[in-house]
């Protein structure tokens, strides 16, 4: 006897598979191509962990998402991921430093209760480092733009250590030292010269799966 | 409506403002965080801080520890005190503390106030029934998907931790996130089976009921007393059944709605060491 398809049936079947399309069709299917970057980190330029935080491979694996760091931060710099911008990173928490860098005020390594973020002093803080493109640095380009701005050097919270100034007044950075906070680089004032069109001469790079003391010049120049 | 007891002797009413409290303590903390800078409690269920009490929901903490393989030891001290009252009384955090509960028992009200079938939707038949052991499968598959993906998932897509996240969010950023969903399909779960989440899919309550097998506080079923009017199972919301002394079962939840609506008082909490140690020491005197 021949099975009969009762509209009913079509109906539940078509729905199914409709849900089922608008599901997958809504993944992003360009992340499944390779299974290593399907739970990639969405730590990047300008985006970083927190002070105080472990590398970022144990970062997501031992936090618990309960979001104690964001509630004391006084400055509400550190924010959250959500399942569209981190993927199984949500509720992770970030810092972007272009909106709001870390004061290094400290308070929210001491109360993570994972160890995801471990207290520590503040010139132990590597949350990043600080790159200067020379190339957009009114300063460094004195010639062009004939300013000399010294703000990230007056800015910095380890200024003549973190950053230095040279005989030209031109600054630069000593990658030992520098915690990564971003406050040079969220008030860099390179972006309001008209030629930048309105990039800013500092960024931080996030040191991400390298322990601390092996950041070495060469992979920050890499970065 | 609970004839045997009057309306102060009623355990349930301690239940119902104990969610209360419960609910607005996470609620309102991100509010006292932002505005007034009082850090004096933070987070929510997942790890709540008061003062210099850290509380670490077991769950979490566990997967945190199974993903990362190390251990660190506030979270560990941090997850001694949940254990414990797992340990001692079994599921009360379900019952008596978790958001999704408050919220869940708020729409069962909500219900219960409509005219005519007020009554009916409050206390309603369960359409779907599962067998009770999906909740081990629940809890299992979860740490094995955790495991094997090598990040912890509870963490972020619990719906009483995303009831504290959301409203966060909502204070310190201005927008809730894509997880609320989470918490919605929670709800409308409960309008086909009552609690069809907590009972069936819910890991951490998995977890809570695994520890607290051997419980003290259980409720006792007293056969000399029951009449047999059943009214026990309907109120149930995990659907067990109190009159063949299931309440004993690992799959209670110790809310009290059961003993408060039995109209013979057949059914009583009852510490369980309680009833061992009591004849002893009478006999000796």
């Amino acid at each position: 006897m021949e099975k009969k398809t009762d509209r009913r049936g079509f109906l539940k079947v078509s729905l199914s598979a409709f849900m089922a399309g608008t599901l997958f069709s809504s993944c992003d299917l360009s992340r499944f191509k390779n299974p290593k970057t399907m739970i990639k980190s969405p730590i990047r330029t300008n985006i970083l962990r927190p002070p105080g935080a472990v590398p970022e491979e144990h970062f997501a694996q031992k936090c618990i998402r309960c979001g104690r760091c964001g509630e004391v931060c006084p400055y509400h710099c550190i924010k959250y991921f959500d399942v569209k911008t981190g993927g199984v990173f949500s509720g992770t928490p970030y810092i972007n430093v272009m909106e709001k860098p870390c004061y290094l005020c400290m308070k929210c390594v001491y109360v993570c209760p994972t160890g995801s973020l471990v207290p520590c002093a503040k010139e132990e803080v590597r949350m990043g480092v600080a790159v200067i493109n020379r190339q957009i640095c009114v300063t460094w380009q004195q010639e062009k733009t004939g300013l000399m701005c010294k703000t990230c050097f007056n800015v910095c919270p380890f200024s003549g250590i973190a950053i230095k100034i040279d005989h030209d007044f031109r600054p630069y950075i000593v990658e030992e030292n520098c915690t990564g906070c971003g406050i040079c680089a969220y008030s860099c004032i390179a972006d309001t010269y008209p030629e930048n069109n309105g990039k800013k001469a500092i960024a931080i790079q996030p040191i991400k799966w390298k322990k601390i003391k092996e950041v070495k010049l060469k992979d920050i120049k890499n970065s | 409506m609970a004839r045997g007891k009057s309306f102060f002797k009623r355990i349930t009413l301690w239940r119902y403002l104990f969610l209360t409290v419960c609910f607005i303590v996470v609620v309102a903390n991100p509010f006292t965080n932002y505005y007034w800078n009082i850090n004096f409690i933070q987070g929510w269920f997942q790890s709540l801080g008061v003062g210099n009490l850290w509380v670490v929901s077991p769950l979490e903490g566990l997967e945190s520890i199974l993903t990362a393989k190390s251990f660190y030891m506030p979270s560990l001290v941090g997850m001694v005190v949940p254990v414990v009252l797992a340990l001692l009384m079994g599921r009360v955090f379900c019952s008596w503390m978790c958001p999704i509960e408050f919220l869940s028992l708020l729409t069962d009200k909500v219900l219960g106030l409509v005219p005519k079938w007020g009554r009916k939707l409050k206390y309603r038949k369960d359409l779907v029934r599962l067998a009770k052991y999906t909740i081990w499968f629940s809890l299992v598959s979860e740490l094995l998907i955790t495991m094997i993906i090598g990040y912890p998932m509870f963490v972020w897509w619990s719906p009483p931790g995303l009831v504290g996240r959301e409203t966060m969010f909502y204070v310190f950023y201005k927008h809730i996130t894509v997880e609320a969903v989470i918490v919605l399909v929670v709800l409308v779960l409960n309008l086909i089976t009552r609690r069809m989440f907590c009972r069936y899919f819910c890991p951490l309550g998995a977890l809570l009921a695994l520890i607290g097998k051997k419980r003290q506080l259980v409720i006792k079923y007293d056969a000399n007393r029951c009449v047999g009017c059943k009214v026990c199972d309907s109120r149930c919301p995990m659907g067990i059944l109190p009159s063949i002394g299931e309440s004993q079962s690992i799959y209670c939840w110790n809310c009290a709605e059961c003993v408060d609506a039995c109209p013979t008082s057949a059914l009583n909490f009852v510490w369980r060491d309680k009833g061992i140690i009591l004849p002893t020491t009478q006999r000796l005197n």
